[in-house]
């Protein structure tokens, strides 16, 4: 999972118009997949570190956790209802999201395309 | 260069005892059929079927931007007001509309927002239509989230509310109508799109009138996505069980929006439903 994550970071240093969405936004953001930790470190646009866990010291400002089966069900190009979206895996029950949300809603539309990078067709979207 | 068949004009209707400036559009010629959008958005999510050959022999399609929405201006004075649509509001504004253009019990179609009301309207007012297609429509549903996070100084609540309502898009949406629906939530004004929300997300109070429904006068469509976690088909299908004779088809590839996010995936359901609807009395005609 974090080779995923280092490829988000390579495909986000690619995509201009993603880091012009996410210029404010510098922030850290735990994913957590299968009880795998990930921190993801914002800086203006950038995924500036892909840090593996676990950390009881890494503050972060929201959280999606989640398993591998349904990220790779959100990352296909056509995912099934309810994977298609980060909060139709928590509509079934699939994920679950916590911290800032008024965080994350304010950068949602960066944040969602952040998580959606590793989608099959999105090579094409550097 | 060729027009579109769309036309649109200005009617202004008393609601409320104030006026209100409405935008309207309409094509085709035959049966009426009044579209209603969704909460935060306007006309143009009824665009393609307007365009549409198929969908507008026979019926003329009506839509119109509720005040505060689109090219409808909100009401003298709303810089102070704060925009809470309310059931009373929405019902009136539709009758409004109706008698001003004297349309004679048409069919109402309505999707989301505009799909709860219309199920109310056929609850309360039956006899002023033909029949409904409530698409993306149930009961209630209250919110998982905070309706005010859509109205902010420091923010942009459009931006917000798009970001949000993306997540009811079907992945099988062509990309270009996927941002063309997102668009109309992004242009939507400060603090309409939490107004509507207020309406869909704190009233319940059709819950108890789905029973009123009489659908051998007036019969109920409901359609809805498989994609659509703000109305997901287990709430249509709770809503429809609960109106006697109430129909309903699931669309497998589907959204929130399927006339405006999907509009060739949406034309044969829509299409269906029209022809479960009755055509005018002759005696009407």
């Amino acid at each position: 999972m974090l080779d995923t994550f280092h490829m988000v970071q390579a495909r986000l240093d690619a995509t201009p118009h993603l880091q012009r969405l996410g210029r404010l936004f510098s922030e850290t953001v735990l994913v957590e997949v299968d009880g795998e930790e990930i921190y993801l470190g914002f800086d203006r646009g950038r995924l500036a570190t892909v840090t593996p866990g676990p950390s009881r010291k890494t503050p972060w400002r929201f959280a999606l956790r989640t398993d591998g089966a349904a990220l790779a069900e959100f990352w296909r190009a056509r995912p099934q209802p309810g994977f298609h979206d980060i909060f139709g895996l928590v509509k079934i029950g699939r994920g679950r999201i916590d911290g800032d949300i008024l965080c994350l809603v304010r950068n949602l539309r960066f944040f969602k395309e952040v998580m959606a990078l590793p989608r099959a067709g999105q090579e094409g979207a550097a | 260069m060729s027009f579109e068949p769309i036309t649109g004009r200005y009617l202004t209707v008393t609601v409320g005892g104030a006026p209100r400036r409405i935008y309207v559009e309409e094509a085709g010629r035959g049966r009426p059929v009044l579209c209603l959008h969704t909460a935060g958005a306007d006309t143009r999510q009824w665009r393609h079927l307007m365009n549409d050959a198929a969908v507008t022999d026979g019926n003329r399609l009506i839509a119109f931007d509720m005040p505060w929405h689109g090219k409808s201006l909100p009401p003298e004075g709303w810089e102070t007001q704060d925009y809470l649509l309310t059931t009373e509001a929405y019902i009136e504004t539709v009758l409004a509309v109706i008698d001003a253009m004297g349309l004679d019990r048409p069919v109402l179609a309505g999707c989301s927002m505009g799909g709860r009301i219309a199920l109310q309207l056929a609850a309360l007012h039956g006899h002023r239509f033909a029949g409904f297609i409530a698409i993306e429509a149930s009961d209630f549903q209250p919110a998982w989230y905070d309706i005010d996070w859509f109205h902010r100084p420091d923010a942009h609540g459009g931006e917000m509310g798009a970001a949000l309502v993306s997540a009811n898009i079907s992945p099988h949406a062509p990309p270009v109508e996927r941002w063309n629906t997102l668009w109309m939530f992004m242009q939507s004004g400060p603090g309409v799109f939490r107004g509507d929300l207020s309406f869909y997300t704190r009233d319940d109070s059709l819950i108890g009138r789905l029973g009123r429904i009489d659908t051998a006068r007036t019969p109920v469509h409901l359609l809805v996505g498989a994609y659509d976690l703000t109305c997901t088909p287990e709430d249509a299908r709770r809503t429809a069980a609960a109106i006697p004779g109430a129909t309903l088809a699931v669309m497998e590839e589907l959204g929130h929006f399927p006339m405006s996010e999907h509009p060739e995936g949406f034309r044969p359901f829509f299409l269906d439903a029209l022809a479960r609807m009755p055509m005018p009395r002759a005696d009407a005609a």
